[in-house]
């Protein structure tokens, strides 16, 4: 970051002196084939002073300087500068109350995790949640964008109806999954007993052998509708022509889709994909409402563990060395995205 | 190999509960073999007909036919036709030997091998072996066409459909491709459906070509047949380059009242035409009939020239009667010079002009044509 301002600093003071500065008596060549004009060189000083002041306001740099400095300013310390303090603070020792101490750093916190079967067991959760989750929303996504891109009646009723979820707040559909999955009169439950499936009937938030899935499913309700919108709007984009190209070639409609269409959604895929996997990774409204802070070993992940240990036990520093490690899978998530993006051309 | 017969076709759209007839009642056989052009301006349902033929559009009424076998209810996978988009439609993610293969794997039982050694053969033919392994995004835009083409040819099909394939390629390729296709398509002798705005493809490629005109048929006919003697005034004007100039006139027995002309008619041009015709007609006489002429006479009359295009060995001129608004245009000569403004004496051979009638267009008088004058034509203008 520091690096980046520097550069364009001196790109700035570099174009100022080009501008202005030009005193030596022999031609220069320009680059549009003429050359500069000797007077630059003798004009007053005055009239100098006046030219760097023009130059120096005209610079695309420096005008353009109220749109970019204040929001780079702003997530410069917010975001980049909280990240790297939360850095430091996982190298200290620092918990409960009083001060983090600046003296001595190390990697202790870290070294903790491994030896700590709460930590394991939160990260392993939390890859399975981010797998199943990403996977099962996907699938369910391009399965539900394609029947409605298949020109159904109120494609635009279904569309929305699908998408409703995604609206809502997630306390608000934690408050509901929870009503849903109640053992003694949920939602679930009741009809299963209805229809004399009382085999069924499980305590889906309270047995621990259901406590994820049972997330992962209401997670996938909530997302696939987005999951069809990002892959309705690839799979407009494609042109009729290659739908009935496959056709004439031959193909059915499964083919045509495993074959033709499918593989031309990769750009979909890609891009619901990270958004998807990013929120698995701080799912953590949705199981804070669902479960408190103590949602058990099957169930717990990343993102409440830290809340857990830092603002619950006040182990500081163990929660931000937590937080680091979620800051790094989020960036394992996105970087190769943005590599991806970046060798396209499209950043 | 065989025939394709459209038996009285008809399609109707359903827009908002109005009908719109798409094709109305079209019936048209393609012989074995046959290269048929299908030809009208925008929206006429020439393409709305071809993607019946495919299966893309259902048919609202008729049948039609491959052989014997009636195929309107087939699905498009399962009729065998192979067709070439506009767009080429080729799959973006494939490599071109993946797009030749694509239908093979689909619709044949053909092992890994005889796919290869078909496409191979196809690729060999079309001169696009070197581009076997890429992607059709690195390609131009000409050699996209061969490969849409290719993967056409690696069918096999029963019949080729063709959707305006040249219309994306500049025009010195066009014309190019023009020749290609059409002494590819005699060396594969499949049967061809081909669907084009453009006349100049219609006249050069076909073997017939089928005009149609808002969903109906105006005219099936060889190329020739189609220039010399049109069915009406419509295919009159929308076959042949520059368009075949109309005049309003009004028959007084041997005499055709114009604005700002009297046209007289010899007494054998008067027998050949239809009987039963009214008196309100279309004179219409085709550019390159139009003749200059070196001093007044019968069927002569004196114009002023108002644009002069010229073409290289031609010029079109548009000509001016005096005082009248309206212009007509002439082919005439490279080599004769004449300027904006110049006054040209022109005169219509009575052997060559055309009379429609000026209600229903129907042709009531065909320019007269012996075996010599069509032969000579067919040097100059084709």
């Amino acid at each position: 970051m520091l690096r980046l301002i520097r550069s364009l600093v001196e790109r700035a003071r570099r174009e100022r002196q080009q501008g202005g500065h030009r005193q030596d008596g022999e031609d220069r060549v320009r680059t549009d084939g003429g050359t500069v004009d000797p007077a630059v060189g003798s004009r007053s000083r005055g009239e100098r002073a006046a030219a760097t002041v023009r130059t120096a306001t005209e610079g695309e740099f420096l005008r353009s300087a109220v749109f970019w400095l204040p929001p780079l300013l702003l997530t410069g310390l917010f975001v980049y500068g909280a990240i790297g303090w939360n850095v430091v603070i996982s190298l200290t020792d620092w918990n409960g109350l009083g001060d983090p101490e600046y003296a001595s750093f190390d990697v202790e916190m870290y070294a903790r995790m491994l030896s700590d079967a709460t930590f394991l067991a939160a990260a392993r959760n939390t890859v399975a949640l981010l797998v199943a989750f990403t996977v099962v929303t996907l699938l369910l996504g391009l399965f539900l964008a394609i029947l409605v891109d298949r020109g159904i009646r109120f494609e635009g009723v279904f569309r929305t109806v699908y998408l409703l979820p995604m609206s809502l707040s997630f306390v608000v559909t934690a408050i509901f999954w929870a009503w849903v999955y109640n053992f003694e009169n949920g939602l679930l439950n009741e009809l299963f007993r209805a229809v004399g499936a009382n085999f069924l009937v499980q305590g889906w938030i309270s047995d621990p052998q259901f406590k994820l899935a049972a997330v992962v499913f209401a997670l996938v309700w909530q997302f696939s509708g987005y999951a069809m919108v990002v892959y309705l709007a690839g799979l407009q984009s494609i042109p009729t022509d290659q739908f009935e190209a496959a056709r004439v070639d031959g193909a059915g409609t499964v083919k045509l889709y495993l074959r033709v269409i499918i593989p031309q959604l990769r750009a979909s895929t890609t891009s619901a994909a990270v958004v998807l996997m990013v929120f698995a990774l701080k799912a953590f409204d949705f199981l804070f409402v669902l479960f408190g802070t103590n949602l058990g070993k099957s169930v717990d992940i990343l993102a409440v563990m830290m809340y857990r240990e830092a603002f619950g036990s006040g182990n500081w520093a163990y929660g931000s060395a937590i937080a680091t490690v979620l800051f790094l899978m989020a960036l394992s998530v996105i970087g190769p995205y943005l590599y991806y993006q970046y060798r396209r051309g499209d950043l | 190999m065989s025939s394709l017969t459209l038996d009285h076709v008809t399609k109707i759209y359903d827009d908002d509960g109005e009908d719109v007839v798409a094709v109305d009642d079209v019936s048209l056989e393609i012989r074995d073999g046959e290269f048929l052009v299908l030809v009208g301006p925008s929206g006429c349902g020439k393409s709305t007909t071809l993607r019946m033929v495919a299966g893309l559009e259902s048919v609202t009424s008729g049948e039609i036919r491959l052989g014997e076998t009636a195929i309107d209810d087939r699905k498009p996978q399962d009729r065998n036709i192979a067709m070439v988009f506009q767009s080429y439609a080729l799959y973006p993610h494939m490599t071109v030997r993946e797009n030749m293969r694509f239908g093979l794997e689909e619709s044949t039982d053909l092992g890994d091998d005889g796919i290869d050694d078909r496409v191979e053969d196809s690729a060999g033919l079309l001169g696009i072996t070197e581009l076997l392994e890429r992607r059709p995004e690195e390609l131009s835009g000409g050699q996209q066409q061969r490969v849409a083409l290719g993967r056409a040819i690696v069918r096999d099909p029963e019949v080729f459909l063709m959707d305006e394939p040249l219309s994306n390629l500049d025009a010195k390729l066009r014309s190019q491709m023009r020749t290609e296709l059409q002494r590819l398509q005699e060396d594969l002798d499949v049967t061809t459906m081909y669907v084009t705005h453009d006349q100049t493809e219609a006249m050069t490629m076909g073997d017939r070509i089928a005009i149609l005109d808002g969903g109906r048929l105006q005219q099936v006919g060889t190329p020739l047949e189609c220039y010399h003697e049109p069915a009406n005034q419509f295919v009159a004007g929308f076959i042949g380059e520059p368009s075949m100039n109309f005049f309003p006139v009004e028959r007084d027995g041997d005499v055709l009242r114009g604005d700002g002309f009297d046209y007289p008619l010899p007494p054998e041009v008067v027998d050949r035409i239809a009987a039963g015709a009214g008196d309100d007609l279309t004179l219409s006489v085709r550019p390159e009939a139009i003749a200059v002429a070196d001093g007044p006479g019968e069927r002569r009359f004196e114009t002023t020239v108002d644009v002069v295009e010229p073409m290289g060995d031609e010029n079109n001129v548009y000509l001016q009667f005096p005082g009248i608004d309206g212009t007509f245009v002439a082919v005439v000569d490279g080599y004769e010079r004449v300027e904006r403004g110049d006054t040209v004496t022109v005169e219509f051979p009575a052997d060559r002009i055309h009379l429609f009638d000026r209600a229903t267009g129907e042709a009531v008088l065909d320019r007269s044509l012996t075996r010599e004058t069509a032969e000579t034509e067919t040097g100059r203008t084709i």
